[in-house]
């Protein structure tokens, strides 16, 4: 099980990753349902049963399963398949990565139990107890050890700039994770609140959001077969967001029970944030020019280049909702969860899978089993997605105005009902395309045909 | 530095250093953000009291992922007549915090002060008998001890009388 072959801790993190994708997008479908009836899987008498499936579990398990498993999991993959590369060297200890993907699967499926049996700190997003939390301290230092010895013992002393965002993503989420997870017993009230947001949203951006973009720009020129369009510019991305984003947190509780000051603090960088995003946008979009007919034959292509537009979208949506004019209309409603997928999943899932297909037939030898299925992937996906999110931002919209007139609260529910429905029917969209994606994955694996090298080998 | 992995991780804490110093640190020391005010002593429950344990059964059972308790100072907020703005200093013994993130259902700030023990102990076990077309799920699978005070809780929520 603890193999020392190359390359198979990517391997490995990547297909266990699949899994929890299916369970944690399953467990947002119930969430959706449970929307629509609150009587979907409950069942009469089954105390012990609808205490394990009560709504708020499911949710915390399809949130935390999607970030802390699927996303984190398939991009931790990503960084033991491209840091090798990168660096021209072997990962320092396979075994010890194996390990440590071993401990992770344990771990969230640890998680699982106990959310089920109502152990939660109670603060969202950083709901598992702390035993848990503590677990996870140790896999990002068995992780970035591995990483870092093979860094530091590398063949290639020039640092690409995607091996710069690793480091970057490897030395904050330790941090972000530590701030955001310490005992309520210690803090409590808005300080706590406080530092529940800044977990929040910098797990996003300094964890997802730069390990996604180190990502795109190991990608891009294989892609495309043309190198990155600036080397520089993607530098000054970098130290932008390194600068700014940590400051982001308090715009989540604009007009809320904290100081003025705190909001200002959190909004200002919050519109700032469009330097770092333009850079990665510019970046794509050079490297691009001349090679846009790919994108027609390549699903690969289609994926990267809508991941890059849905990012710049939700980096204008982000500072959009955080003016305090505009978050006393639609914060609280379901606008607020409609965007709160578009990074996460359009984005950054996107990228994920881009890496995953790229890489897995350079590691198995084997090309990818169906275009077809790639493509149907592809649709599912984007057009999945993009109902799921209109229906919840036009819902929340509506919902937003109708509190402003005083419209009592059942009634705005009744409003939006059909809204929410559609929102499933969205959601099943985007879970059917990610069954494509794992059984064409699983074909590749058995059955797919001799994949030609296109690259040098790497010492192994 | 392109050649220097020791300088980016190090330049990559300092400046991850100033965001939290500002935005995490600093708040501690605002007297808006710490000082407890009437509402915060009367939430602050003596740990083997109903409501102490009602507040456990809410996180435990994630009410608060469909409430908040959190009322701002904006239209929508005194349009739906939920109570007196909140300020921090009502959350100072909140362990842990409960301002949620979404209102799947209605605010919870000051339910206690709009609802009765038997509407709220009825409501749980029912909500759809109680407020028809209510998305909310039963709670019938609680003990009643765990209902009991739960609803002592939510009972707790209202604004302290004025001294």
């Amino acid at each position: 099980m603890l193999s020392n072959a190359p390359f198979s801790t990517a391997k490995n993190f990547w297909y266990t990753s699949l899994f929890w994708l299916i369970v944690s997008m399953l467990a947002g479908l119930v969430v959706a349902i449970k929307q629509i009836d609150p009587n979907f899987l409950y069942f009469q008498g089954q105390d012990a049963l609808n205490f394990a499936l009560t709504y708020a579990h499911i949710r915390i398990i399809h949130t935390n399963g999607i970030l802390l498993a699927w996303l984190s999991m398939a991009m931790v993959g990503a960084m033991f398949y491209m840091i090798p590369k990168l660096t021209r060297t072997p990962l320092w200890s396979e075994r010890l990565g194996n390990l440590t993907c071993l401990i992770w699967n344990l771990a969230i499926a640890a998680a699982v139990v106990v959310i089920c049996m109502g152990y939660s700190s109670g603060v969202e997003y950083a709901e598992l107890p702390l035993v848990l939390d503590l677990g996870v301290v140790v896999l990002c230092v068995l992780m970035s050890v591995n990483l870092f010895m093979t860094i530091a013992k590398r063949q290639e002393k020039q640092l690409y700039v995607s091996i710069w965002y690793f480091v970057g993503s490897l030395i904050w989420l330790p941090l972000v994770y530590t701030v955001g997870n310490i005992p309520s017993s210690i803090v409590g009230g808005a300080a706590q609140a406080n530092m529940n947001w800044f977990y929040g949203h910098n797990v996003l951006g300094l964890w997802f959001t730069t390990v996604g973009i180190g990502q795109i720009y190991y990608l891009l020129p294989k892609l495309t077969g043309k190198p990155l369009y600036s080397h520089k510019l993607s530098l000054i991305g970098f130290w932008t967001i390194a600068t700014i984003y940590v400051w982001n947190g308090p715009h989540h509780l604009v007009n809320g029970p904290i100081p003025v000051w705190l909001m200002k603090a959190g909004i200002i960088p919050s519109v700032l944030l469009i330097i770092p995003v333009w850079t990665v946008l510019a970046n794509v979009f050079g490297t691009m020019r001349g090679v846009w007919h790919k994108v027609a034959e390549d699903v690969n292509m289609k994926f990267l280049v809508t991941a890059a537009i849905f990012y710049l979208m939700a980096c204008l949506q982000g500072p959009f909702q955080a003016m305090m004019q505009v978050s006393a209309v639609v914060k609280f409603t379901h606008w607020v969860v409609g965007h709160a997928h578009m990074a996460p999943f359009a984005a950054f899932s996107f990228v994920c899978f881009v890496t995953i297909y790229y890489a897995i037939p350079r590691l198995t030898g084997r090309n990818i089993y169906s275009k077809a299925l790639m493509n149907w992937h592809y649709y599912f996906s984007v057009i999945g997605f993009l109902m799921f999110a209109f229906t919840l931002w036009i819902a929340g919209v509506i919902q937003g105005f109708a509190w402003m007139e005083g419209t009592p609260f059942m009634e705005t529910i009744n409003t939006v009902r059909s809204l929410i429905v559609w929102r499933a029917v969205g959601g099943t969209m985007m879970i059917v395309g990610q069954f494509f994606f794992v059984f064409n994955l699983w074909k590749t694996v058995k059955v797919g045909t001799k994949f030609a090298s296109d690259e040098e080998s790497v010492v192994a | 530095m392109e050649r220097n992995a020791l300088a980016i991780y190090l330049a990559a804490i300092a400046l991850f250093m100033m965001g939290t110093f500002a935005t995490i640190i600093l708040p501690f020391f605002d007297k808006e953000m710490m000082t407890p005010t009437a509402n915060a002593e009367a939430r602050k429950y003596d740990p083997d009291s109903p409501e102490a344990k009602g507040r456990q059964v809410y996180i435990a059972n994630g009410c608060n992922t469909c409430h908040t308790q959190v009322v701002r100072p904006v239209k929508a907020d005194l349009a739906m007549n939920i109570g007196p703005v909140s300020v921090p200093g009502d959350y100072v013994n909140d362990r842990p915090h409960l301002f949620g993130s979404n209102r799947t259902g209605p605010d919870l700030m000051w339910v206690g002060a709009r609802t009765s023990k038997e509407w709220n102990l009825e409501h749980l076990k029912d909500p759809q008998k109680i407020v028809p077309g209510s998305i909310m799920p039963k709670y019938d699978y609680l003990s009643d001890e765990d209902l009991n005070n739960l609803v002592a809780y939510l009972m707790s929520l209202k604004p302290a009388p004025v001294k």
